[in-house]
């Protein structure tokens, strides 16, 4: 147990690198020159000069990324360029939202989504089982931003149910919990219909096992032998698509978080790029990679807990 | 490769089974006959494979179609569609908030929308097949290969997309880069699994044995087993780059204005989502349609053709 995730922590490493190289060239391949960037288009050259020297711009490259791998071990991600605040503190004000939407999100989206599927499965082949698969095949044919408008239109607009700017305060107060309602339900939307198709399979694939076979045989009710025999074995491939899917999640709340006004990551990231932002934009894309080799990380874990097979 | 990876690749295709390779004597012309039949019978498919080509008809034949020139503003600004109250005939879908006629925006959108998923999906599902064929074919590089796809795995459409905008600024070509090369690293590990299949099966052996060259054996023997089963896979993927590629073009990263990209023109509804949500609501159909085809007549003919890919 103990060496699997070890050996996963090891295989992130160079995953890590890449990460980091991947940023740091970023950087590198932004049209123009940053020095000007930062120093502004009627700044003086020597002041440009100035500047480039200070940010280490006259240095080989192998050095610059051996200062940017220092500067990253010591969490430091440079000034952002338009409003010359530390790109750690605009991001850590940012990340709450961003986490808070993805647990939103996932709260309600996966169980549901279990849910779902199951049904489906156990009802094989009737409307029921038609009904479910034909609607998730519809929500993983969304585009991410549909729901979310016609979120805004229905519950915003039309019955001003929920408030759809911004965001209210933390998730656990009355206003955090209102303004959250909209974002969770259009992100959350987009994978109801991937966990409902997996569980549905998973758990169809599972029922015809020889365990689940002997617990029939045994007199177990069919509700046990669903739940308990069925059911647990077949969650194990659900947690490795939601793993796959977060990638598509992410995409999916920087677009949630445009739409709704939610001041996280996605947002501060789009925009970022929208006004030259290099440094931020740079530290946003960071956070998510990160995000993203952690939760897969979590995930294999998760993974090799669930299923001793895996563990050899 | 990580482990949860390697298990759902069992999962979402046990493609590492040689069944999946239909073998060269399993008789090909009485299925190939059969095959389009199955599909004709399956109502959805059919449903779907006929929308996909209407589109299609109406995206290569905008310029004829269109009853407008779709970037030209004209005065009657927010117009509605022409069965709301108010619409015009002249018209068919209204307006948008700069007074262009939304279908003939349509027509166009959905061109580059459509252009920017196939050339996207048709590069990364090149590269990637060729990735994933080459490595299962030459098992000293396979392990360096699939080290590299794990790395490109690690980076999803999205943050690509992002970075790449970064970098390049906005546009059609980034994102179609992004989209590429996200494509790769799944396209490459189906393939290998794919391929990895019909390397075992004995005709390989037989053709090695009677000294065919590595390039013959490739091409004449694993590539032409594989193609149908990785095509089926590059289908499936067509509906999610769409996805993404229009994501993008919401955030104001893909192509520019005045270009038409159905993406963008949802976005540009938004400011007038309360007094005409018409403008937002028409393309973000238009994209449900078009990957909801897509999604049905690529399950379909995974159905009909390799039932093995079956999830």
């Amino acid at each position: 147990m103990i060496s699997t995730i070890t050996d996963r922590l090891l295989l992130s490493i160079p995953v890590l690198f890449g990460v980091l190289l991947f940023g740091f060239l970023l950087l590198q391949l932004v049209p123009g020159d940053p020095a000007r960037v930062v120093a502004g288009p009627t700044a003086p050259p020597e002041v440009v000069e100035a500047i480039r020297v200070e940010m280490g711009l006259d240095q080989p490259v192998l050095v610059q990324f051996w200062a940017f791998l220092e500067r990253m071990a010591t969490g430091d991600l440079g000034r952002s360029m338009i409003s010359n605040k530390a790109v750690t503190e605009e991001l850590a004000s940012a990340i709450g939202p961003t986490l808070e939407l993805m647990f939103a999100c996932l709260v309600w989206s996966i169980p549901l989504g279990i849910a779902m599927g199951t049904l489906a499965a156990v009802k094989r082949g009737t409307l029921i089982d038609r009904g479910i698969m034909a609607l998730s095949v519809a929500g993983v044919s969304l585009p991410i931003f549909f729901i979310g408008l016609l979120a805004v239109q229905y519950l915003g607009v039309v019955w001003p149910i929920f408030p759809f700017i911004g965001r209210g305060g933390p998730l656990w107060t009355y206003d955090g919990f209102m303004h959250m309602f909209l974002p969770a339900l259009s992100l959350g939307a987009i994978l109801v219909g991937p966990v409902a198709r997996m569980t549905r399979s998973s758990v169809l694939e599972v029922l015809k096992l020889d365990h689940v076979r002997t617990a029939r045989a045994k007199g177990l009710s069919e509700r046990s032998v669903i739940l308990r025999h069925g059911l647990r074995n077949a969650l194990i491939p659900v947690v490795t698509l939601v793993g796959l899917q977060a990638g598509y999640l992410m995409g999916g709340a920087v677009v949630t978080e445009t739409i709704f006004s939610l001041p996280g990551i996605g947002r501060l990231v789009v925009g970022a790029i929208l006004s030259s932002d290099f440094t931020v934009a740079q530290g946003g894309i960071l956070v998510f990679a990160l995000g993203f080799i952690c939760i897969n990380l979590i995930v294999d874990i998760l993974y090799s807990l669930l299923d001793p097979r895996v563990r050899k | 490769m990580t482990m949860a990876a390697a298990e759902t690749d069992a999962v979402s295709a046990p493609a590492s089974t040689a069944a999946a390779a239909p073998s060269p004597e399993d008789a090909a012309p009485p299925r190939r006959a059969s095959w389009g039949r199955r599909l004709m019978r399956d109502r959805a498919a059919v449903l779907a494979l006929g929308t996909l080509a209407i589109i299609c008809l109406g995206a290569l034949l905008a310029p004829v179609l269109a009853t407008h020139d779709p970037y030209v503003n004209t005065r009657s600004v927010m117009t509605p569609p022409v069965w709301a109250e108010g619409g015009e005939w002249a018209y068919l879908l209204g307006t948008d908030g700069q007074g262009r006629d939304i279908f003939s925006r349509l027509l166009y959108g959905t061109r580059l929308t459509l252009l920017i998923g196939l050339v996207s999906v048709g590069i990364g599902g090149f590269v990637g097949s060729m990735i994933g064929l080459l490595s299962a074919f030459y098992p000293r590089v396979d392990s360096w290969l699939m080290r590299i796809m794990d790395m490109l795995l690690s980076f999803p459409a999205i943050l690509l997309g992002l970075a790449l905008v970064a970098v390049m600024g906005q546009g059609a070509v980034p994102v179609i880069i992004a989209l590429a090369i996200s494509s790769v690293p799944d396209c490459a590990r189906i393939a290998r699994g794919i391929a990895a299949g019909v390397m075992k099966m004995e005709f390989i052996e037989a053709g090695r044995a009677v000294g065919l060259s590595d390039a013959a054996l490739f091409r004449r023997y694993l590539l032409r087993n594989c193609i149908s089963s990785i095509m089926i896979f590059i289908s499936l993927r067509f509906g999610q780059v769409i996805l993404i590629g229009a994501a993008l073009s919401f955030l104001g990263l893909g192509a520019r204005p005045p270009l038409a990209e159905l993406g963008m023109m949802a976005s540009q509804g938004r400011d007038f989502l309360l007094f005409a949500p018409h403008i937002a609501v028409i393309p973000s159909v238009a994209i449900f349609v078009i990957v909801l085809a897509a999604n049905v007549a690529g399950d379909a003919l995974r159905d009909v053709l390799d039932p093995r890919l079956q999830t």
